[in-house]
């Protein structure tokens, strides 16, 4: 594990269209084999992070970096570099489960994988053989979430990217996705998560912020809080009885 | 990169069901209506051979030379079948006579308005109103669609450039639209030669030239569905759009080019013409009268004969000379009659233009030698045999002076006898020239499909710049 992060938000701001700040002075960094919680209410900011790693927004002030690349000057460069999977998968309804997976590793130029790779990855993620080959048209959000998850791990990035990744997982799917990012973790990745789910981020995470109305106000890393309870705590800071975090030293 | 992005859309598209849908129904209609175009040329054919013959017999059976008349019949054009373009509202024949002018009249909708009640359906106007209306059905959704899916979102999370996506999208619909537009024309040609129709080298180069015509015509639309798609959020709205911006280029900008051309430039009517040329000619006469008055003042008993002659001669030199100048008027007149519509003409095409419809219409109508020039072509072949055979007759004429007409003969023993030149038989017509009707030439028209050709390039890179820059700036979310 280096020190050095390799997802980097740099007093990163966003201000939209309509004036909203989304996103006020945001710094963070996420190391390689490190699991980075963001918990906050809805409209906290957290997609709006996310987009901005991903280049889908541009910052209005500061920057994002993965792996020292500016998203919004090297966009493509360093889409490489990052896997995603947002909050509510999409693929392409006509095709099937294992035309999508192949169609999005060639498109991170992942040419390498058989039939046999993908039917492994997808079962990994916890879908059965006999949808493997049915269309994408009929699946239920969970196994569209499943399919997502599968797309992100072919493209083998350093760094992963989830916008509440487990929402609508069946608690089974939730449990074994959070050993696939363990797994994912032990091999080196640098993941970015926002959640809701208080529980499985202290559970997983190794570090864990909470956004309100487009500010960090608290970054602790896991093994701090086990012995608070992490829900009370979230509260105390959702009410506003905790002030903005410190700067960090 | 790109190539998986084209592998995708093309297999997306094979896939659906627009395109099972587009490549029946394109089917079908061409297939349908080459068989048709084949018959109506053989038909074409047909009737120009029979009423040839019928016409030369005709002549045959005449009773003089003097009043020898004959026709001379367009011949139909293999290309015809694919773009009829103006041969069914153009004359099929016209008198060659010495008397009258070349005149084509006669053509199959007027002689037969039923067919013209719905008019021909051809290769062209299925490309025009069909093939552009799925390339838009092929391209509206491809951004806004895919953004409403939420695929974009995905597909942009990954090192992929907007503008090769942008390609993609393009040549996928491109080349399922091409795919639905050659198998069926493929079979198509194989349909005329398997009927027999004689294709020249010539008219295969001018069918390569009209289906790479069409194909740049998809193109342009395909590029016109990706624009418009680019700049919407929706795919209900770019549907919408797009139905729209079709009606306008196939149904109004080609007609708007015409009126406005005929509004801009201002072509006198033949009723104009006769009241300039009579005013002209009246002026004219007013002045040799008063010009006379003062020439024949004084006193004319004192001149001799001979410069009583002198003085005629010069009056009716000068009266002649205001006959020339009426004439000339006349000639000048038309000419520039003439240069005038011939002016509009072009102005209105140059407008029309503005819309890929009018380019490739007036492209294959250019390739097939159905176009506006179709009717002074065949013309300008008929006035030159008529000019052939005025020679011909004249000199018959004069080689037997008696032929033709009643002839009276007097005869002190046998009194008077009236004989008809029938009884001495048919006229021998072996020595007439014959009508060849005009080979269609492609050299005249290269001008012409350069600029529909480049009319349409250039409106698919600018659809496709637009795309770009509309594209660069598209919230994917
Ligand atoms: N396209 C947009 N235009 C204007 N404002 C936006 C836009 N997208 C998001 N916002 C605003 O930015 C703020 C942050 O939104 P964001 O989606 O980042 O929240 P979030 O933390 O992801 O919330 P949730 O938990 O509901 O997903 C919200 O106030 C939202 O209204
Ligand atoms: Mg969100």
């Amino acid at each position: 594990m280096t020190d050095s992060p390799y997802l980097e938000a740099v007093a990163l701001s966003k201000r939209y269209e309509d004036g909203v700040l989304a996103l006020d002075r945001v710094s963070f960094g996420v190391r390689p084999g490190q699991i980075y919680a963001m918990l906050g209410a809805n409209g906290a900011g957290k997609t709006t992070t996310i987009n901005i790693f991903l280049n889908l927004i541009d910052p209005s002030e500061g920057e994002a970096r993965i792996g020292g690349i500016v998203t919004h000057r090297e966009p493509l460069e360093a889409k490489a570099h990052v896997a995603y999977v947002s909050e509510n998968v999409m693929l392409y309804g006509n095709f099937t489960a294992m035309q999508n997976l192949e169609f999005f590793a060639r498109l991170s130029g992942k040419h390498h994988y058989s039939r046999d790779d993908y039917h492994d990855i997808l079962r990994r993620v916890g879908l059965s053989d006999d949808v493997h080959y049915k269309k994408v048209r009929g699946f239920s959000k969970g196994m569209r979430q499943k399919c997502g998850i599968a797309i992100a791990i072919l493209k083998d990035a350093p760094a992963i990217l989830l916008d509440e990744p487990t929402s609508g997982l069946d608690p089974k799917a939730g449990w074994e996705f959070c050993r696939l990012l363990e797994s994912l973790r032990q091999e080196g990745k640098a993941i970015l998560m926002s959640t809701h789910d208080i529980f499985r981020a202290k559970e997983i995470a190794d570090t864990i912020a909470i956004m309100k109305e487009g500010r960090l106000v608290m970054e602790q890393p896991a093994g701090e809080l086990a012995h608070l309870d992490l829900e009370k705590l979230y509260m105390e800071y959702m009410a506003g009885h905790n002030g903005p975090m410190p700067a960090e030293a | 990169m790109f190539r998986v992005l084209v592998t995708k859309e093309l297999k997306a598209i094979l896939l659906s069901p627009r395109f099972v849908g587009t490549f029946m129904v394109g089917a079908v209609l061409i297939l349908l209506s080459v068989y048709v175009g084949i018959q109506e040329y053989r038909a074409a054919v047909d009737h120009a051979q029979t009423s040839q013959l019928l016409s030369d017999q005709g002549l045959q059976e005449a009773t003089s030379w003097m009043s020898a008349s004959t026709r001379a019949y367009r011949a139909p054009d293999p290309m015809t079948i694919f773009v009829s373009g103006l041969a069914f509202d153009i004359g099929r024949w016209t008198p060659i006579s010495t008397r009258t002018g070349v005149r084509l009249r006669h053509s199959l909708y007027s002689d037969e308005p039923m067919y013209a009640v719905f008019r021909f359906v051809d290769f062209s106007l299925i490309v025009v109103v069909v093939m552009s209306l799925f390339a838009l059905l092929f391209t509206y959704d491809a951004v806004s669609g895919e953004r409403e899916d939420g695929t974009l979102k995905l597909v942009f999370s990954h090192p992929v450039s907007r503008a090769h996506y942008l390609l993609a999208k393009a040549s996928g619909a491109w080349l399922g639209l091409a795919a639905a537009l050659a198998v069926p024309t493929a079979l198509a040609v194989l349909m005329v030669v398997v009927y027999g129709i004689p294709l020249g080298w010539q008219d295969w180069l001018r069918l390569t030239l009209l289906l790479g015509l069409a194909a740049l015509f998809c193109g342009s639309f395909v590029m016109i569905g990706l624009l418009l798609s680019a700049c919407t959020r929706h795919s209900s709205v770019s549907f919408l759009t797009g139905l729209m911006v079709w009606v306008a280029l196939t149904l109004i900008v080609p007609r708007i080019g015409v009126l406005t051309a005929g509004q801009l430039t201002n072509v006198p009517t033949v009723a104009e013409i006769q009241g300039q040329r009579e005013a002209f000619a009246r002026d004219q006469w007013d002045k040799f009268m008063r010009d006379g008055i003062g020439r024949w003042q004084g006193n004319t008993d004192s001149l001799g004969e001979e410069a009583l002659l002198a003085r005629i001669q010069t009056e009716d030199s000068l009266r002649r000379q205001v006959e020339t100048n009426i004439s000339d008027y006349e000639t000048r007149q038309y000419a520039d009659l003439r240069r005038k519509s011939e002016r509009r003409e072009r102005l209105a095409l140059s407008l029309a233009r503005l819309s890929p419809v009018s380019a490739f219409q007036i492209g294959a109508m250019t390739l097939a030698g159905t176009d506006l020039d179709m009717k002074p072509r065949f013309e300008s072949a008929m006035d030159a045999y008529r000019a052939q055979f005025t020679d011909y007759v004249g000199q018959r004429q004069s080689e037997s002076p008696g032929a033709g007409g009643m002839r009276i003969e007097f005869n002190s023993e046998t009194g008077m006898k009236i004989s008809n030149p029938r009884d001495a038989g048919a006229l021998d017509i072996s020595g007439l020239p014959k009508y060849v009707s005009p080979r269609f030439d492609l050299a005249p028209a290269v001008g012409s499909l350069a600029l529909d050709f480049g009319v349409l390039a250039l409106g698919l890179l600018g659809c496709l710049f637009g795309a770009v820059m509309l594209f660069s700036r598209y919230d994917v979310r």
